[in-house]
């Protein structure tokens, strides 16, 4: 065997030795956020106090430490001063994030402690299925606040435990080889019912010259058997096979990719109820260099009974209230969760993941609620990607035809489209203009229909989403900002209620009829690309709840630093 | 050749899923929305059961729709109350097995119990009958039940107040069998009304015959909420004679409590795991006075105290059946 260990990435995320021979650095960011908020119904309420005046200022302040070349040192920890929380009162400390990493031997990466980890979209993988659209302007300042909140970077999961990988050199063309190992713990034994539960397993990537690429994944959740007063462990396992072939030439390049594979969920105790399943997803890619246009269809087949929690999990369980205006009118109904609040409320994300299939809204993603590993769908989907070389336009569209493959409740099947597209316009590229413009739109549109002669097996729902935002910088690092979100939704859904184990127990059949507006505009200062400061004031009206409308108005000042 | 390999690929990728078009998730929605109807009756397995000796029931029906149902098994002279529920199209030995426990107190005892089936959304009541020839036998060991005279071994002090009524019962009110512990009365001078000092000597042995595990412990009492009456307080110590020489020390051997609010209506099983006990000081959480560890095998006596703010004026509670168990807290 001739081989030999590569010093792998080493030299290229991981600058250890490069931070300017420093061996300690302060990292991390700062938040100031102040809002004022007028929420108001059609209805009479004279219960909820409809102005609130809230906000916080705090520091993420971390210490990395460098003992020598190869090791790294995370230390962070949050000081979080409510508004009018001044000497002592509101004030919290807590720990946002601890690891060590580094190089061991030659060629052996490796990190302990937090870390942001995923494998593949059907694995680990941390999809976000509910803002669905991508955005720019007010709306892009509240994700990036929910993204950092809840450690979302790009699709990674925030997991505590030890990953490491390496790669080698193989044979005489000198395939590369990258391996990938993961131990994670999802939860604590209590003693009594609750095992210890972790998360494990790794991968192999085979890079056969430019053209191929092939490799395996595995994940599985388990429960440590003997950590618990308990023997019914639960397990789920995915392994999966990935794979990606090339053909490059100067005007374009061609691509077969995809990954298949099988999982198997049970409990130990309770082996009538194991779901085993397999997915096959294949996507062919054109890309038209000298156009700057990429084309791609794609199929995938994810079986009715595939579960992967790593890759299935949401972001947000819908099954939650509100920490904001949760109860309203005089009767004190609940306001279920709106846009608004998914953008505004960073608390209701999950930062792990989760082994039971959570709540969704079907009014807001029906066809992929899971995103893309989402169980029970079959077809296909076709894309196509535009940018010009000055970057003055560029576009993206992708359309879904998917449908069920076995039906619940009913042997007739459910039937998706889903389209989502956005177009981003940048005339100071075009003309030349020393100050920055964009104007970006996206939109999405989602039906779901069932048929059926019986009238309570039907389903028809629509849903359409809509995002207008704009950046014009107006003066020398000054930004007018503004966005307007429409979201309609309108028809029917039946629900599966499923017991604690996942199996569907019943069925609620559910009307939806509203809307949902959000007008947004106001100013930002980008001090550097990491550092600015933004006001804005928002009108919010939503029309969900058919008997009691509301709207919120709120004006808010975000001051956001990196360091 | 490379175009073989990408060919197989291909077909392997594609490979075709068993049909699943005859199969689907969940009950059917054309059962949950049809027609109501008893297609298999209502009946029990069995007419008389003895759950002394481990014996259950079950009771089988059978719908022509998936349907939410209520089970109820009510004791004719007990008032004893069992509560079963479940969705499904049938009631089967695994949904409705019955061990004779009971869901609303008191708990069953000798009797004809009427059992009652209703469904969500439907008329119909289907009934029928079963005769408990003995009932459950719980596993644990008993520190009062109340059903003969004070213990000897046993001490107690009782205030001299209005209206004091601080002794056992046997009249139709107890939990469990006949007898129960009645603590009422009025004591504006102080917050204690009375108290009963339960000594393991009074059990023939210097400690409680207890698991040393306190994890796997669980303390059992059923406390009696008076209706209109919300100011008892009833609170328990369990001392431990960690150096074993026979007496408690409270500078230098823990004593755990656990002191209950009583501000509910009728009888209630509180059971607390041994391990779950604190360390209280006038009703706040102290450190413990001696190891600080729990040793359940070491516990000498429990003292039952039963306050009341003065200013609140007559104050009334019940107890019955004191109970330890062990591995899961009572199912009574």
């Amino acid at each position: 065997m001739n081989y030999r260990i590569l010093i792998l990435l080493a030299l290229l995320s991981f600058h250890l030795s490069a931070q300017e021979g420093k061996k300690v650095q302060f990292v991390g960011g700062a938040r100031s956020m102040l809002s004022t908020s007028d929420f108001s119904t059609e209805k009479s309420d004279t219960i909820t106090v409809g102005k609130t005046t809230g906000g916080y200022a705090l520091i993420d302040l971390g210490f990395k430490i460098n003992p020598n070349a190869q090791t790294e040192i995370l230390g962070m920890i949050r000081i979080n001063n409510a508004l009018g929380g001044f000497w002592g009162s509101g004030v919290t400390f807590g720990v946002r994030q601890l690891h060590v990493k580094g190089i061991a031997g030659k060629g052996i990466r490796y990190q302990l402690g937090n870390i942001d980890y995923k494998l593949s979209p059907y694995t680990c993988y941390n999809s976000n299925p509910d803002l669905i659209l991508p955005s720019i302007g007010t709306t892009a300042i509240k994700e990036q606040i929910v993204n950092y909140e809840s450690f979302y970077q790009s699709n990674t999961w925030r997991q505590q435990g030890a990953a490491a990988d390496f790669a080698l050199l193989i044979g005489k063309h000198q395939d590369e080889v990258k391996f990938k190992g993961f131990l994670f713990r999802l939860n604590p034994s209590n003693q009594g019912t609750l095992f210890e539960r972790l998360y494990g397993g790794g991968s192999v990537m085979l890079k056969q010259h430019k053209h191929i690429q092939i490799g395996a994944n595995l994940a599985q959740v388990f429960d440590v058997k003997e950590t618990a007063m308990n023997t019914d462990a639960y397990r789920n396992q995915v392994a999966t096979l990935m794979y990606q072939i090339n053909h490059d030439t100067d005007i374009s390049a061609l691509e077969l990719s995809g990954e298949s594979g099988f999982s198997n969920t049970f409990s130990t105790e309770q082996l009538h109820t194991k779901l085993a399943d397999y997915f096959i997803h294949v996507k062919g890619k054109t890309i038209f260099k000298k156009l700057g246009l990429t084309l791609e269809a794609a199929y995938m087949d994810n079986g009715a009974d595939f579960r992967s929690a790593g890759a299935q999990s949401k972001r947000i369980d819908f099954n939650q209230q509100n920490t904001f205006y949760n109860r309203f009118t005089n009767e004190q109904i609940i306001r279920p969760l709106s846009y608004y609040d998914l953008y505004n409320d960073p608390s209701l994300y999950a930062i792990q993941f989760s082994t039971k299939l959570m709540t969704y809204n079907p009014a807001i993603n029906n066809v992929l609620p899971y995103g893309i590993a989402t169980f029970n769908r079959r077809g296909t989907y076709y894309s196509v990607r535009y940018s010009d070389k000055k970057s003055c336009l560029s576009m993206e569209m992708k359309y879904h035809r998917l449908g069920e493959i076995r039906g619940q409740g009913t042997l007739a099947l459910r039937q998706f489209d889903y389209f989502i597209g956005s177009i981003q316009f940048k005339p100071s590229s075009l003309l030349h203009w020393k100050k920055s413009q964009t104007v970006f739109l996206a939109m999405a549109y989602q039906h779901t229909k069932r048929n059926s002669t019986f009238s309570f097996e039907s389903i028809d729902l629509e849903s359409y989403t809509a995002n207008l935002g704009i950046s014009c910088e107006i003066a020398d690092q000054l930004f007018l900002i503004g966005n307007t979100f429409l979201f309609k939704s309108n028809g029917n859904e039946i629900l599966p209620i499923r017991d604690a184990q996942g199996a569907i127990i019943n069925f609620q059949s559910t009307v939806i009829a509203g809307h949902e507006y959000c007008f947004s505009g106001g100013l930002k200062f980008e001090f550097s690309k990491d550092v600015y400061i933004s006001a804005f004031y928002e009108h919010n009206t939503n029309s969900f709840i058919a008997f009691n409308p509301y709207q919120f108005n709120q004006f808010q000042i975000a001051y956001i630093m990196k360091f | 050749m490379k175009r073989s390999i990408y060919l197989l690929f291909i077909l392997v990728l594609f490979g075709c899923r068993k049909d699943e078009l005859n199969k689907m998730d969940g009950p059917s929605l054309a059962d949950l929305n049809g027609q109501f109807s008893v297609i298999v009756p209502f009946k029990a397995s069995q007419d008389s059961v003895n759950f002394s000796t481990g014996e259950s029931v079950y009771f089988t029906a059978e719908f022509s729709k998936v349907s939410s149902w209520k089970l109820e098994l009510i004791g004719q002279s007990s008032g004893a109350i069992k509560e079963i529920t479940g969705l499904g199209n049938t009631l089967t030995s695994s949904t409705t097995i019955w061990d004779g426990s009971t869901t609303y107190f008191p708990m069953f005892r000798s009797e004809l119990c009427t059992a009652r089936l209703t469904i969500q959304g439907e008329e119909d009541t289907l009934l029928t009958t079963v005769k408990i020839t003995q009932p459950k036998v719980n596993s644990g060991f008993v520190i009062a039940d109340f059903e003969t005279a004070f213990n000897p071994g046993w001490s107690s002090f009782i205030q001299s107040g209005a209206n004091m009524d601080f002794q056992i019962k046997t009249d139709n009110g107890a939990a469990e069998e006949n007898g129960y512990l009645n603590m009422a009365g009025t004591v504006n001078w102080d917050w204690l009304i009375g108290l009963i000092n339960f000594k393991a000597t009074a059990y023939g042995a210097p400690t409680f015959p207890l698991n040393s595990n306190p994890n796997n412990l669980y303390f059992n009492v059923l406390v009696w909420g008076e209706p209109s009456l919300t100011n008892s307080l009833v609170l328990f110590q369990f001392q431990e004679d960690e150096n074993g020489n026979g007496s408690f020390s409270s500078n230098a051997e823990d004593m755990y409590s656990l002191q209950l609010t009583v501000n509910w209506v009728g009888w209630k099983l509180i059971s607390v795991r041994y391990s779950d006990l604190v360390c209280l000081v006038n009703g706040a959480p102290a450190a413990a006075a001696g190891n600080g560890v729990f040793e359940p095998n070491k516990l000498m006596q429990i003292n039952m105290l039963h306050l009341a703010n003065p200013a609140s004026g007559y104050a009334k509670s019940k107890l019955d059946y004191l109970i330890f168990t062990e591995n899961s807290p009572l199912n009574p």
